[in-house]
C-alpha cells in the first residue's frame, strides 16, 4: 500500500515536471501506469538491452529493461529486487548496430538510451506499446559475466549425494528378492 | 462413516508416493542436462541437488513403506496428493538454491503454479535467469499438463494391474480411452510429442524469420510450445508473447494452445479419423458459445476505450487475450498493467467471465469446463420443457461428448456440485485479495486467474504481495486443478486419522 501510494507520488511528480520538458525522461513504469498521459509523445528512455536485437527488414526490435538489474543482474550475484521492467523500441536496423552486448545469463547488456514516440498502442505493429526511437546511443557498455559455483553449492550437493546414497542401500536392502 | 487407516494403509501411500517421486526426480534430468550443455555449472549443481533429494526421498519412502498390501480405491487419492505435496516442495530446491526467488515460498509458488498448468510467477529477472532454469519452468509446465501420475504410470508401473486406474482418475484425467490405463497414458503421450515435434518445428522456424539467432530460437520454439501445449502461460521472457511482436507467432501460439485446451478423447477420435467429432462434441460447441460471448464483451469495452483504432489490432489483441484466458493459457501481448490502466473494468470482466469457464475436461486446461457449463443448461432446459408438458409424458435430454450420451439426474448433481465449489473458491479468493488492500477488481481478476489455472494477471501478483495470499493462491491452484476431490481425500485421510473409528 505504502509502495503503490509512493509509485504513484513519482508518477505525478515526474508529470509535472516533464509536461514542461520536450523530450521528457520517463522510466517504464511511468509510462506503463500513464499511458493516456504520454501517448504520441516524444520520450527519452534509458535501459538495459536484454536477449537480442530481432531485425525485420530495415527495422529492428529491441527490448530495453530499466529494472533494478539493469545495473547489475542478479546473474552477476544481485540480490532479487521485483520483476523485469521495460520497455519495446524499435530502431533503424544501422543505428540499432551500435547495441552489441545482449543482457542474460551470460552477459550484462548495454545500457541504451533511445529518444523518440511513445504509442501507448501502436497501429503500425499490432497495437503493441512501443517506442519508435529516432536517437539511440549506448550510455554504458555491457559486460560479460562470470559464474563460479560457491562451496555451499557443493556442501548440499554432497549433503543430498550422501541422503540419496542411504535411501537407495536402504530399499536394496529391505527389498523383497524373488 | 470414514475408517481410521491402519499402519498398513499408510504404508501403501507412501510406498507409491515414493515411486512418483522418484519420476519428478527423473524430470530434473531435463533441466540438469540443459544446464551442462550450455556450460552452466551452478545451475546444474543446483539441479544434481534436487534431483538427489528427490531420489533420497523417494527411496526412502519406499524403503519405509515397504509393504504387500494391494493399491484400493481409498488410497488413490491420497497417494495423488501426497505426490503433489512432495513434488512442489522437492521440485522448489533447484529454483531456491538458484537465487531467483524471494523465499522458499515463492520457490513453492512457480512449482505449483508449473504443475498445475497456472502461469503465474514470482521469479524474478526473469530476463537474466540461465537456461536450465527456463528448462525446469517449462518441464515442470509441460509435465504438469500430462499430469505427473500419467508420466509415473507410463514410465514406472510396467504391467500393474486395474488398481492403478485410481491414480489416474484423480488428478482429473477421467476419461480412458482404451481399456487399459497404462495403454491410455501412453496414447496420451503419443498424441502431445505428435504435437510437440510439429508445433515446436513450426514456432521455432517463425521465430528465426523474426530474427532470433538459432539456438535461441529453438530454445524458444520449444518452450513457447511447452507453455502454450499445456495451456501454461510461462514464457522465456518478462514480456510474455509480446516479446515477438508478430502476428504469425501468435497465430502459431493459439492454434497450439486451443489444441492443448481440448479434451485428450477428442484428439484421439480425430487422430484415429472421426473428423466428426470436432462439430459434434457438446464440449467444443459450448466453448463456442461461451468464446462468443465473453470476446463480444471484450470488444464492446474495448471499443469504448477506443484504444485500438485499426480493425487488426483491435481484432488481435481482443481475441488473443480472450482466448488465452478461455483455453486457461495466459499468454499475453500486453503489460500485465495495461489490463487496469488502457483495457479497463469491461474488458476485464470478459475475461474473468472466460477464465472461470475455462475449456475442455480432460485435457491440459483449467476452470469449470466447458461440458459441465454444457450439461447444466441441458438441465435448466430440460426443467423447463418438463414443467410445460402433460404429466405422462417423459423428457430426457440428449448430449455427445465422443459418443451420444443421455443426461442422468446424478450427472447433473456432480456436476453442479463442482461447479458451486469452483464459484465459492473464486468468491473466497477474491475477497482475500481485497482483505489484503487490493481494489475488488484487481483482486477478482488475478484470484480467479490462480483458481482456473490461467495464469494472466493484471499486475496483482507479485513478488511484493503478503506471504498469506501467495498461500491462498498455491492452495487455489492446486484445488482448481484436482477439481477438489482429490485435496479433500487427503484432509479426510488427515481428519480420520484424529478422529476416525
Ligand atoms: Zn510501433
Amino acid at each position: 500500500m505504502k509502495r503503490s501510494l509512493f509509485m504513484l507520488l513519482i508518477v505525478a511528480v515526474c508529470a509535472g515536471f516533464s509536461s514542461a520538458a520536450a523530450a521528457a525522461d520517463v522510466s517504464s513504469t511511468v509510462l506503463i501506469e500513464e499511458p493516456a498521459v504520454w501517448d504520441g509523445r516524444v520520450v527519452t528512455f534509458t535501459g538495459e538491452a536484454v536477449g537480442e536485437a530481432m531485425v525485420r527488414g530495415d527495422e529492428v526490435w529491441l527490448h530495453l529493461n530499466d529494472d533494478a538489474y539493469a545495473g547489475g543482474s542478479i546473474a552477476s550475484g544481485a540480490l532479487p529486487q521485483g520483476y523485469n521492467s521495460g520497455l519495446a523500441v524499435v530502431v533503424d536496423a544501422e543505428d540499432a548496430r551500435v547495441v552489441t552486448v545482449f543482457g542474460d545469463y551470460r552477459h550484462q547488456g548495454d545500457v541504451v538510451e533511445v529518444s523518440g514516440v511513445f504509442n501507448a498502442a501502436c497501429p503500425e505493429h499490432g497495437g503493441d506499446m512501443d517506442v519508435h526511437a529516432t536517437g539511440i546511443r549506448v550510455v554504458r557498455e555491457g559486460a560479460v559475466l562470470d559464474h563460479a559455483p560457491g562451496t555451499s553449492s557443493f556442501v548440499l550437493l554432497g549433503i543430498a549425494f550422501a541422503a540419496a546414497v542411504t535411501a537407495v542401500g536402504a530399499y536394496l536392502i529391505r527389498r523383497p528378492r524373488d | 462413516m470414514m475408517l481410521r487407516p491402519t499402519l498398513e494403509d499408510h504404508k501403501v501411500v507412501g510406498f507409491y508416493t515414493g515411486r512418483i517421486i522418484i519420476g519428478v526426480g527423473a524430470l530434473m534430468v531435463l533441466p540438469l542436462s540443459t544446464s551442462l550443455l550450455f556450460a552452466e555449472w551452478k545451475t546444474a549443481i543446483d539441479f544434481a541437488t534436487g534431483l538427489l533429494a528427490c531420489l533420497a526421498a523417494g527411496f526412502g519412502l519406499q524403503a519405509l513403506c515397504l509393504t504387500h498390501q494391494e493399491l484400493r480405491r481409498r488410497h488413490g487419492l491420497v497417494i495423488v496428493s501426497t505426490s503433489w505435496v512432495l513434488a512442489t516442495v522437492l521440485g522448489a530446491i533447484p529454483f531456491y538454491l538458484s537465487g531467483y526467488f524471494g523465499s522458499y515460498l515463492d520457490a513453492i509458488f512457480d512449482v505449483m503454479s508449473g504443475l498445475t498448468t497456472t502461469g503465474l510467477f514470482l521469479l524474478q529477472d526473469l530476463d537474466h535467469v540461465p537456461n536450465g532454469l527456463n528448462m525446469w519452468r517449462f518441464v515442470l509446465t509441460f509435465a504438469g499438463g500430462q499430469g505427473i501420475i500419467v508420466i509415473a504410470l507410463t514410465a514406472l508401473f510396467k504391467g500393474v494391474g486395474g488398481g492403478i486406474y485410481h491414480l489416474y482418475s484423480g488428478e482429473g484425467k477421467e476419461d480412458r480411452l482404451l481399456p487399459n490405463v497404462i495403454q491410455t497414458a501412453r496414447t496420451i503421450w503419443v498424441v502431445s510429442l505428435g504435437w510437440l515435434l510439429a508445433g515446436t518445428a513450426a514456432l521455432t522456424v517463425s521465430a528465426l524469420a523474426l530474427g532470433q539467432e538459432p539456438v535461441r530460437a529453438l530454445l524458444h520454439g520449444l518452450w513457447v510450445f511447452m507453455g502454450a501445449f499445456s495451456t501454461g502461460g510461462f514464457a522465456p521472457q518478462s514480456y510474455n508473447t509480446m516479446w515477438y511482436h508478430s502476428l504469425v507467432f501468435e497465430i502459431l501460439c493459439v492454434i497450439i494452445f486451443v489444441a492443448g485446451s481440448l479434451n485428450f478423447a477428442v484428439h484421439w477420435a480425430v487422430w484415429t479419423g472421426s473428423r466428426a467429432e470436432l462439430r459434434r462434441n457438446v464440449e467444443l460447441r459450448s466453448f463456442a458459445v461461451t468464446l462468443g460471448i465473453f470476446s463480444l464483451i471484450t470488444a464492446i469495452g474495448l471499443a469504448r476505450s477506443g484504444l485500438y483504432t485499426d480493425a487488426l489490432p483491435f481484432v488481435r489483441k481482443t481475441l488473443y487475450l480472450v482466448l488465452s484466458g478461455h483455453t486457461t493459457t495466459g499468454f499475453g501481448t500486453i503489460y500485465a498493467r495495461s489490463l487496469v490502466t488502457q483495457w479497463g473494468p469491461l474488458p476485464m470482466l470478459g475475461i474473468i467471465g472466460a477464465m472461470i469457464i475455462g475449456a475442455s475436461s480432460c485435457s491440459t486446461a483449467g476452470g469449470i469446463k466447458g461440458i459441465r457449463v454444457a450439461i447444466i443448461s441441458k438441465s435448466f432446459l430440460q426443467d423447463v420443457r418438463r414443467a410445460l408438458s402433460p404429466e405422462s409424458s417423459v423428457i430426457t435430454s440428449r448430449y455427445h461428448h465422443v459418443k451420444d450420451r443421455m443426461l442422468a439426474d446424478d450427472t447433473v448433481r456432480t456436476v453442479l456440485m463442482i461447479t458451486i465449489a469452483f464459484l465459492t473458491m473464486h468468491a473466497i479468493i477474491t475477497v482475500a485479495g481485497v482483505m489484503a488492500g487490493y481494489p475488488v477488481l484487481e483482486a477478482g481478476f488475478d484470484g480467479v486467474s490462480a483458481a482456473s489455472n490461467t495464469g494472466l494477471s493484471c499486475g496483482l501478483t507479485a513478488p511484493s504481495m503478503p506471504d498469506f495470499l501467495k498461500v491462498v493462491y498455491v492452495l487455489a491452484m492446486w484445488l482448481g486443478r484436482m477439481e477438489f476431490l482429490a485435496v479433500f481425500a487427503l484432509f479426510g485421510w488427515i481428519w480420520s486419522v484424529v478422529r476416525g473409528r
